[in-house]
């Protein structure tokens, strides 16, 4: 009995931790000091958000310039061109939907397409509830729930600059989203770093 | 409130006359003309280097997406299209083989043989120098209006045609070469290509040519 109540107990250790990811593990669960949060980075509808973007997918590069604007109050225009133009893609995306205005034969995959509306919609998300909060030396972390998924975001202590947003499920860290901006109001350079497969968006911001 | 209609009328007549003055369609012998002027210039040119200013339409964006840089091509098949502002990024054509340069990181892609690249390689001359008026590929009609002649291309290959839906070429009249390409990807969105500081046959390098 006292043997089965000890490997119980284990199981359960094991299991619990198998079942919080890892990423706000060493961090201290702090009182919410805000239930909401705005991140304005794609948020301004007069803005054109125009990003020369580099695509490392499984070792091989693809490049190009990525434009996204807020076209009304749920959704986003997305469209992904080479240099000299010529579209690659062209999506609409919202929270709980999105459309293929234009997307090139080759690249017709709905996993593709599927992951890029993932990555997509979580670069391009203004709004969270933030149902926790957390804290340590260098960071301050807000969580919020992102459908049956959560989404991390950390702030710099120092700056209080939004630094990182990690998409995670329950057990493990999805995508990462590095963001470096100077003013706070929109991202001059951006990586979005897949965890699960070996994909990695990188965006700079471009002044015309 | 009357004369306010016949102003509108008048106004737009006007409009409308000056749309048509705009881009009037050339009669057949004007289209033989234009053709044989066009061949006798692209004809001559061994080298050819010039600036140019890409500007990207979408139509949901609020200002065009600019980019500039330079383009340089010598005979038979080599080419540079190398883009400076605001990034730097060049690609070259060179012996079957696409040499990329994207701000000092490089790469290449062995084309061999493919027949779309040497139809993108093909048409990206062409345009440049005027020699695109080949019936096989393209139905071609041609315009003209009082400084310019406007010739419009539209693909009959159908994978060309996937990317590019129509292809117009605007000709200086004086000396009859491109000054503008215009690629068409629907009725709303487009690149348009201005070249300027235009050099024919001046010597060039063939180390312009590496990447």
């Amino acid at each position: 009995m006292k043997l089965l109540l000890r490997i119980s107990s284990i199981l359960v250790l094991v299991l619990s931790s198998c079942s919080t990811n890892n990423v706000v593990k060493d961090y201290n669960k702090m009182p919410l000091d805000k239930t909401s949060m705005e991140v304005p980075y794609f948020s301004n509808p007069a803005t054109d958000y125009v990003y020369k973007a580099n695509i490392t997918v499984y070792g091989n590069e693809l490049t190009g310039i990525f434009i996204a604007k807020k076209i009304n109050e749920t959704t986003h225009r997305v469209v992904f061109t080479t240099e000299f133009g010529n579209k690659l893609m062209d999506f609409e995306i919202s929270e709980n939907d999105f459309k293929v205005n234009f997307i090139l034969e080759e690249l017709d995959r709905k996993m593709l397409i599927n992951t890029l509306v993932t990555d997509f919609r979580l670069l391009l998300r203004s709004h969270y509830t933030i149902s926790e909060q957390f804290e340590n030396a260098e960071n301050k972390v807000y969580s919020a729930l992102d459908k049956n998924k959560m989404n991390y975001l950390f702030f710099s202590k120092p700056t209080n600059q939004l630094s990182k947003i990690v998409y995670a499920s329950k057990r493990k860290e999805i995508i990462n989203l590095f963001y470096s901006s100077e003013n706070n109001i929109f991202a001059e350079r951006i990586i979005i770093q897949h965890q699960n497969i070996k994909l990695k968006i990188e965006l700079n911001y471009f002044n015309q | 409130m009357r004369i306010k209609y016949i102003l509108l009328l008048i106004f737009l007549n006007v409009s409308l006359f000056k749309s048509l003055a705009q881009d009037q369609k050339m009669s057949e012998n004007e289209i033989a003309v234009f053709k044989q002027s066009v061949a006798v210039v692209s004809k001559k040119i061994k080298t050819l280097s010039t600036d140019f200013v890409q500007y990207k339409h979408l139509d949901f964006l609020s200002k065009d997406i600019e980019t500039s840089g330079k383009m340089v091509f010598k005979e038979p098949n080599l080419l540079l299209w190398q883009y400076k502002k605001p990034y730097s990024y060049s690609i070259v054509f060179k012996n079957g083989k696409i040499l990329i340069n994207d701000e000092g990181k490089k790469s290449a892609v062995d084309i061999g043989n493919s027949k779309l690249f040497g139809k993108i390689n093909k048409l990206i001359v062409g345009s440049v120098s005027g020699d695109l008026f080949d019936d096989k590929e393209f139905s071609i009609s041609y315009f003209k209006n009082k400084d310019q002649n406007v010739t419009k291309f539209i693909p009959k290959d159908a994978t060309l045609k996937k990317y590019i839906k129509q292809i117009e070429l605007t000709f200086d009249k004086a000396d009859a070469t491109v000054v503008q390409v215009k690629l068409l990807e629907s009725s709303a969105d487009y690149t348009r290509i201005v070249l300027k500081n235009k050099v024919i046959n001046t010597k060039v390098d063939e180390a312009s040519f590496t990447n």
